[in-house]
């Protein structure tokens, strides 16, 4: 960007500054350092924009992955009600809870308020852990953190509202399921088989990010051979017969709330996204044909707003580069950091002391993704911290602070504004350079699958998440009204939780017992010949390792076995993980 | 009698949020405590049983799936059936300030929510341990 001379010239005006203008003003205000630094052409010296930036939508991908992002930003007008998400057209809400038919009462009411089709859903624990609503490590556990899945019967009541301009060749499913997920993406070829739609018709992603479980999130069921043989199964088989199932959503959001450094974060996605497009390479699948099947959640974030654009901004740029240099993928849909985007704030910075706060901070993560060109998203509403679920007035806070940027700041105008920017530049270089740096490690290891197993990831992301707890109990880390600005004084200010949430508290209580009573009617209903005769047919297809499951599923599914049946099956023939002592 | 105060941390039920596990047991033992950690999945029973094999004198949960009013109490409850009456049970996690009470009231000795420093988490351990 800058001739040596001209280098040289600036390197010399900021020592004259230094020591002239710097050092006055430190000593006037009696300052030994100063608090802020200043960036200056010298710190980027090899930028080139070209090579660096370049156009949205082209190589590298650091100013965005699309040329436009308009396609995806709906209309500015309509949709009033705080949950039809007017103006903000994104992925589905992540939502779900109770049984299947309390799920399916909140979806036919999201789009009579006129909200897009889809659905982005929350599976409870025992559905995510393989356990049926009857297990015993289910008590008090149905229903709670999603909706409750143990039988075909379930998905079929749960998609009932999406029928007509909204049936399911024409909406987008995301399921947030990890061990679990080539039985739902089993129970949605069963149910496109009963309503006649075409595999290729179906749009869906279940999260699928095994290896992250393992050390982040804890729904890991299988050891992570065993578990990795089964992602494979799910790559392949939307290679070959669902050209639009995104088979993984690679998670980095999880290690980050789990203390992952922006550097780490990067890192270990990265790394786990090179390891599934290595199952798919290994399953004698051409690069491009996995390419545009990757896909990738949301990193998390914090507060340090413009660190975090460099972060996302680095995440396009370095999936990019892997996908080209180290893969020698062609395609231009295989270069993508096809992401969702959202949650910058991280869900970590929402503290229940004065929550109000947290609209602030979450407002601070949307202006951090408008910024990095995403239509910026203010999750999670500020009441996150006080409980599951979100009560409607914080859902709409949510949303019109997003709005507010967008339409009235007008800052996804602009895509890329801060590229160029020496800082930010500086920025994106350097933490670029710190997780290819990781990335190395970890493929010196034997790659993520290895490093995970070990359990050097999971000891990693304690220490930092250890540190990070450090530097608040000691005040290097500032949280306002948490760890500072706190006093004697502290306002009695009472938070409106009682808005109708979105989900009903009273059938959220009762599910467990009415899910118990939908399980057991399945199992008196259904044909137990049929559904053992399934369950020994996926157990010899487990035991061959070169076979798909994604059929064997199919079948025990369309038999109305339980996820627990199914679930059992695998860990008859694969064994149960052991996580490594702390 | 022991040198050191042993605290079991420890994870009830489905709930896979192990950040603040981690971080307390890296923590206590940083305060020179004697910290065990079950990992994830644990079921009250697995936790008492554990409890008493390690001999501990507080068990430590952390739960953020919002089953906390089903599986403390169960924790207080079994722990008390085997012996265990001697030592303390702490919760923590994501617990509604509402749902304090009640879970005082099952027994539960101190409930640490969000913002809690370890320091406070290791003082109190050392002013309420009976020794």
């Amino acid at each position: 960007m800058f001739s040596e001379e001209e280098l040289k010239e600036i390197e010399k005006k900021r020592r004259e500054w230094e020591e002239g203008t710097l050092k006055k003003t430190l000593q006037r205000f009696k300052a030994a350092e100063s608090p802020n630094t200043y960036y200056s052409p010298l710190d980027v010296k090899e930028f080139d924009f070209l090579k660096d930036v370049g156009f949205p939508g082209d190589y590298p991908y650091t100013a965005g992955k699309y040329a436009s992002q308009a396609p995806g930003a709906g209309p500015a007008v309509g949709g009033g009600h705080s949950l039809s998400g007017g103006g903000l057209v994104r992925a589905g809400r992540y939502s779900g809870y109770g049984t299947a038919a309390d799920t399916a009462e909140y979806y036919s009411t999201m789009i009579s308020y006129g909200r897009a089709p889809g659905l982005n859903l929350a599976l409870d624990l025992p559905t995510q852990c393989g356990y049926d609503s009857d297990a015993p490590e289910a008590r008090g556990e149905v229903g709670k953190t999603g909706v409750a899945i143990d039988t075909f019967r379930d998905w079929e009541i749960l998609y009932e509202p999406f029928r007509g301009i909204a049936e399911i060749d024409k909406i987008n499913s995301a399921w947030t399921i990890n061990p679990e997920s080539n039985t739902l993406v089993a129970m949605y070829v069963a149910l496109a088989k009963k309503r006649g739609v075409p595999l290729d018709k179906l749009r869906c992603t279940p999260q699928n990010d095994n290896l992250k479980e393992y050390v982040s999130r804890g729904t890991q069921i299988w050891p992570v051979a065993h578990q990795m043989r089964l992602t494979r199964d799910t790559i392949v088989w939307a290679a070959k017969e669902m050209p639009h199932l995104h088979p993984v959503s690679v998670c980095g959001h999880h290690p980050r709330e789990a203390g992952a450094t922006r550097a780490q974060v990067l890192g270990f996605s990265l790394s786990s996204a090179i390891a599934y497009v290595q199952l798919g390479l290994d399953a004698g699948l051409d690069i491009d044909a996995i390419g545009p099947l990757m896909s990738f959640n949301d990193l998390s974030g914090t507060m340090e707003m413009l660190k975090e654009v460099a972060v996302l901004r680095a995440a396009r740029r370095m999936w990019a580069r892997i996908m080209k240099e180290r893969f020698g993928a062609k395609d231009q849909r295989s270069l993508i950091y096809r992401d969702v985007g959202g949650c910058t704030m991280g869900h970590d910075n929402c503290v229940k002391q004065r929550p109000l706060n947290n609209v602030m901070r979450a407002t601070i993560g949307g202006v951090a993704e408008a910024l990095a060109g995403y239509i910026p998203s203010c999750y999670p509403p500020y009441d996150e911290a006080l409980g599951l679920g979100h009560s409607m007035e914080a859902i709409q806070l949510e949303q019109d602070a997003a709005r507010i940027i967008m339409y009235e700041a007008r800052l996804c105008d602009v895509l890329d504004p801060l590229a160029g920017s020496y800082y930010v530049e500086y920025l994106t270089d350097k933490y670029e350079k710190e997780a290819f740096a990781i990335i190395d490690q970890i493929d010196k290891m034997g790659g993520m699958a290895a490093a995970v197993d070990s359990g050097w990831v999971s000891r990693e992301l304690a220490k930092a998440a250890y540190e990070k707890q450090m530097a608040i109990e000691n005040g290097e880390t500032t949280i306002v009204g948490l760890n500072k600005f706190t006093g004697e004084h502290e306002l009695d200010i009472s938070i409106n939780r009682v808005v109708p949430d979105p989900y009903d508290p009273e059938k959220r209580a009762r599910a467990e017992e009415e899910q118990l009573a939908n399980l057991a009617k399945v199992k008196k209903e259904r044909d137990n010949e049929k559904v053992q005769a399934s369950l020994k047919r996926l157990e010899e297809i487990a035991r061959d390792e070169s076979a798909n499951t994604i059929p064997g599923l199919v079948e025990c599914v369309e038999a109305y076995a339980t996820i627990g049946e199914m679930s059992s099956i695998f860990t008859k023939v694969f064994g149960r993980y052991e996580e490594p002592e702390l | 009698m022991k040198e050191k105060i042993k605290v079991l941390v420890a994870k009830p039920g489905l709930d896979g949020h192990e950040r603040g596990a981690r971080v307390l047991t890296l923590g206590l033992r940083g305060e020179g405590l004697d910290v065990v950690y079950t990992g994830l999945r644990r079921t009250p029973e697995e936790i008492v049983e554990r409890a008493i094999k390690e001999e501990v004198d507080v068990i430590a949960c952390s739960i953020l799936s919002g089953a906390h009013k089903e599986l403390l109490p169960r924790v207080v409850d079994l722990a008390k059936k085997k012996g265990l009456e001697k030592v303390l049970i702490m919760a923590g996690g994501n617990i509604p300030n509402e749902d304090i009470p009640f879970l005082e009231e099952k027994g539960i000795d101190v409930v640490f929510d969000q913002g809690s420093t370890i320091k406070e988490i290791a003082n109190w351990i050392r002013e309420n341990v009976k020794s």
